[in-house]
């Protein structure tokens, strides 16, 4: 019994492994309304799955109206953002509470 | 009369194969000879829910029928509040009223609406999300409930939305009824202030396609007004031979 609960835990976890691994990961962090790194380098034409860290304690949202998405981060807490597949190319967004100083590019090659 | 339908051919081939596809699905559940007790275009809803988000809404749409008195000289309007409980969940108040060629504007009911985002924007090959909708129609002491699947899908700057609705109208005085609709919409990822958009719909006799226009505008502190305005236009006999559709939203947390 035990060992078939092992081998199904062994199996999940490989599931989820290979779940997990099915995008490329990019991390990036807001600090004082800021966006770091501001230049993300993802692969062209492939999907990318983007975390996105709050470390201020106020809300941010992450906007982009080139790549289509927007999505609110409550401070202190991470948003999962699913991006592309992209064409070569640099896409703008912004921290909309903080326009003037949360501004960053993914840069698609 | 046979109804042609074509889909532009500025569509990239995949929208375009997904067009007909629905227009397919809409001939199916556009019910001909169905009572027309509700008015269909209303709106199309997206699939997402912003954690924090609040919002004030004002809908109204206006028919007009040159062979039908019934749906000529109908304006529908609806008044809103909502906001979001989590990152999933968001919920609704309605307040909504008309008026006919007969009846001044008065107050007819109040609607309670909550929205479910199933999946993460881009994660799968479609966006889902589901509306649960609660109405009560005072005049008519009548009650509506409805569950509706959203789905989106991005080709390039084209976003394609649909809703399916499945409704259940029940009340003393009338004949309980089951219902469907279907809304679709093309949306072109113009620019923020001016985005075209294509809508269709399908249910209770109503099968009406047409033009709406979007645009965002954005203020401090991420709040923003959306504004949407568009004309149906029925195309088969029994479908209001036009519905002006009118909305604005203001964002704000």
């Amino acid at each position: 019994m035990v060992s078939c609960r092992k081998k199904i835990a062994a199996l999940l976890s490989l599931a989820a492994g290979v779940w997990g691994a099915g995008y490329p990961q990019v991390e990036l962090e807001i600090r004082d309304h800021l966006f770091t790194p501001s230049e993300l380098v993802v692969p062209a034409n492939t999907k990318v799955k983007l975390i996105v860290y709050n470390r201020d304690p106020t809300p941010e949202e992450f906007e982009s109206y080139q790549l289509n998405r927007e999505k609110v981060i409550i401070g202190g807490q991470r948003a999962i953002i699913f991006i592309g597949p992209l064409a070569p190319g640099e896409y703008p967004f912004f921290g909309e509470f903080n326009p003037k100083t949360a501004q960053g590019k993914v840069i698609a090659r | 009369m046979p109804v042609v339908l074509t889909v532009p051919t500025g569509f990239p081939p995949r929208v375009r194969t997904s067009g007909l596809l629905a227009l397919g699905c809409a001939a199916v559940l556009w019910q001909p000879g169905a009572r027309a007790d509700g008015v269909v275009v209303d709106r199309v809803y997206d699939p997402y829910v912003q954690p924090l988000e609040k919002e004030i809404e004002w809908r109204a749409v206006g028919q007009g029928d040159s062979d039908d008195d019934a749906l000529d000289n109908l304006q529908l309007q609806r008044l809103g509040i909502g906001r979001s409980f989590s990152d999933r969940w968001a919920g609704e108040i309605y307040l909504f009223g008309q008026n006919t060629e007969d009846q001044n504007f008065d107050f007819e009911g109040s609607e309670l609406e909550a929205k479910w985002q199933l999946t993460e924007q881009g994660e799968y090959a479609a966006d889902w999300g589901m509306l649960f909708e609660l109405e009560y129609e005072r005049n008519r002491q009548q009650w509506e409930a409805a569950t509706t699947l959203i789905s989106a899908r991005e080709w390039g700057r084209w976003t394609g939305t649909a809703n399916f609705a499945v409704l259940y109208e029940w009340s003393d005085d009338y004949v309980n009824e089951w219902e469907t609709q279907l809304r679709l919409q093309a949306r072109y990822r113009l620019s923020p202030k001016f985005e075209p958009m294509l809508e269709l719909y399908a249910g209770q006799g109503t099968l009406g396609l047409g033009p709406v226009m979007r645009g965002t505008k954005k203020f401090r502190a991420a709040r923003q007004l959306i504004w949407e305005a568009g004309v149906i236009l029925g195309i088969t006999e029994e479908s209001p031979d036009q519905t002006l559709r009118l909305s604005l939203e203001y964002e704000f947390y």
